[in-house]
């Protein structure tokens, strides 16, 4: 128990310093700051949480048994890279006299990507229905 | 419609058991994000007592690239980890006051927790790909935050040491310490009380989308995925395959660049035919043209340029040793050097070159780059390309070395 109690103090202390440095910031920029730590939270617990647990109920009621985990699977690969990816799918850092930043064909890159995820998908679907089939009518569910 | 409760959140996969699991690897991604930040921050301190090591010549490279690799794989997990434990932002408070106390402090810390996390991550990315959608400077915003999510991690593991350690000295599909409500019917999030079905043999998940194990398999599934689609900025190996670096790799010379000579507006004061490098050692100054830089003894070496972005690229530099120009004014050795660029404002557009730097064999002031002539958004007519440092200190339109 001292050993937590002592480690979480460290944590305090080393957060608090974290505090301080921002204490540098003059007023309007530390508002600016307050409004990005609240609106991250807010968008995923309000937006981004709500949307993926509806989506599992909509996958778990209306999905055919054999086609859930892969596509659970294929949804959390795909979404977690696309969010990851917006700001280079939106190029809002894009400026016009360094061709050489946000080079690629993003928005292609990422039809790629879903290609390949709804591939993979559809394989390991096909994998499960053989397997379930070859264990025989009763198992699986 | 009320708000959901704590019971609500019925899946099987809400389980110390998940969220220790990927909690351990968010938690390796947080303190690799950190460390190689630190070692970037005190990069980019010019003037402290003990300098910055110039080796190795590919250290930078390397701790920056981990930094934003680190951070990005983060994402999918965070994710995950949060979805995992989202229940119990629904968790009815106690009566006693003690007990409350302690859960209100317990709430605090998760909220700093969690929202610092989140900027890191969404500024950190944004800044990958020079994005600032905000008033706040990045840099020093990105430091303090970084203390503040790093210390509610650390509250976090002392909080929850117990509960995870527990958690992982048992099988992933343990319920030991699972909660009441989350016996039947998971189904990803809310489980419906009808349509129940024996669950299979060994596994927990009954009417589940995933099993424990499926899920675990999926989220270390995105976050290589993850990986791979960005890593390519910095590992040339994987730049056919990294759909969303930020750099494809390509620009003058193969070389990508991250200011160029009009934003720095320097097109003009770059390519005249009056431009001139001035040595500075107190009254002792040499004036060299480009002309006199080419007619010194000529070095190549190949070194990366590796920029705070997390992007990176080796080339072969050719130009003159700094050390070799600060000996035409008798410059002693471990001299700092601060070097001057004809850009006229911003933030870099001066750099300090402490003694270590400057006296260096690989330390450089480069007019050529690829055997081609620097190319002017490389910094023609000159540049400095040290070893082991960020790229927004490797300045480049050099016109003034002067010893400090």
């Amino acid at each position: 128990m001292n050993g937590r109690l002592l480690l979480g103090g460290l944590g305090a202390g080393v957060a608090a310093y974290g505090a301080v440095l921002l204490l540098g910031q003059d007023l309007a920029d530390l508002l600016d700051i307050a409004v990005w730590l609240t609106v991250g939270v807010l968008v995923h617990d309000a937006v981004l949480a709500p949307l993926t647990i509806v989506s599992g109920l909509l996958v778990a009621r209306w999905v055919p048994g054999p086609l859930r985990a892969p596509l659970a699977t294929g949804f959390l690969v795909l979404g977690a890279t696309t969010l990851l990816a917006v700001p280079v799918l939106g190029r809002f850092g894009a400026r016009p006299d360094n061709p050489t930043l946000l080079d690629r064909d993003y928005l292609t890159g990422w039809v790629v990507l879903a290609a390949l995820t709804a591939l993979g998908v559809a394989a390991a679907t096909g994998l499960r229905v053989v397997a379930r089939r070859s264990r025989g009518p009763r198992a699986g569910g | 419609m009320r708000l959901p409760s704590e019971q609500d959140f019925s899946s099987r996969l809400r389980s110390p058991a998940v969220s220790s699991r990927v909690g351990v690897w968010l938690g390796v991604c947080f303190a690799v994000a950190f460390l190689t930040g630190l070692i970037s921050h005190a990069s980019q301190v010019t003037d402290q007592v003990i300098p910055f090591p110039a080796s190795p010549s590919w250290g930078y490279r390397v701790t920056q690239g981990l930094h934003v690799t680190a951070g990005t794989a983060a994402v999918p997990l965070l994710l995950v980890k949060l979805w995992t434990v989202f229940h119990r932002l629904f968790t009815r408070p106690p009566r006693a006051a003690r007990a409350l106390l302690l859960h209100a402090l317990e709430r605090v810390s998760i909220g700093v927790l969690v929202a610092s996390a989140i900027f890191m991550l969404v500024t950190g990315l944004a800044n990958a790909a020079q994005w600032y959608p905000w008033s706040f400077s990045f840099r020093s915003t990105h430091y303090a935050i970084a203390w503040v999510a790093i210390g509610s991690l650390v509250i976090h593991v002392a909080v929850q040491l117990p509960v995870i350690r527990k958690a992982l000295g048992e099988d992933v599909d343990s319920t030991d310490q699972d909660r009441d409500g989350g016996g039947a019917g998971g189904v990803g999030g809310g489980g419906s009380p009808t349509g129940e079905e024996p669950a299979e043999a060994g596994r927990t998940s009954s009417r589940g989308v995933l099993t424990r194990r499926g899920l675990l398999r999926s989220t270390w599934l995105a976050t290589g995925v993850a990986v791979l689609a960005t890593a390519g900025s910095t590992v040339p190996a994987l730049r056919r395959i990294s759909v969303f670096g930020v750099r494809s790799g390509d620009g003058p010379a193969g070389i990508p660049i991250n200011k160029s000579a009009k934003s720095a507006d320097v097109l003009g004061s770059a390519t005249s035919s009056s431009y001139r490098l001035t040595v500075v050692n107190g009254d002792r100054e040499v004036v060299l043209s480009r002309a006199d830089l080419l007619a010194m003894p000529q070095r190549r070496e190949e070194l990366p340029i590796a920029c705070v972005e997390g992007w990176s690229a080796s080339g072969t530099w050719g130009g003159v040793r700094v050390r070799d120009l600060l000996d035409l004014v008798d410059a002693p050795a471990g001299s700092d050097v601060k070097v001057d660029s004809l850009q006229e404002s911003g933030p870099f557009r001066s750099s300090l070159l402490q003694g270590n730097f400057a006296d260096h064999p690989l330390t450089l002031l480069a007019v050529e780059l690829e055997g081609e002539p620097l190319a002017i958004d490389h910094g023609y007519p000159c540049r400095i390309i040290a070893p082991n440092r960020p790229g927004v200190l490797q300045t480049k339109w050099v016109d003034r070395l002067e010893v400090v």
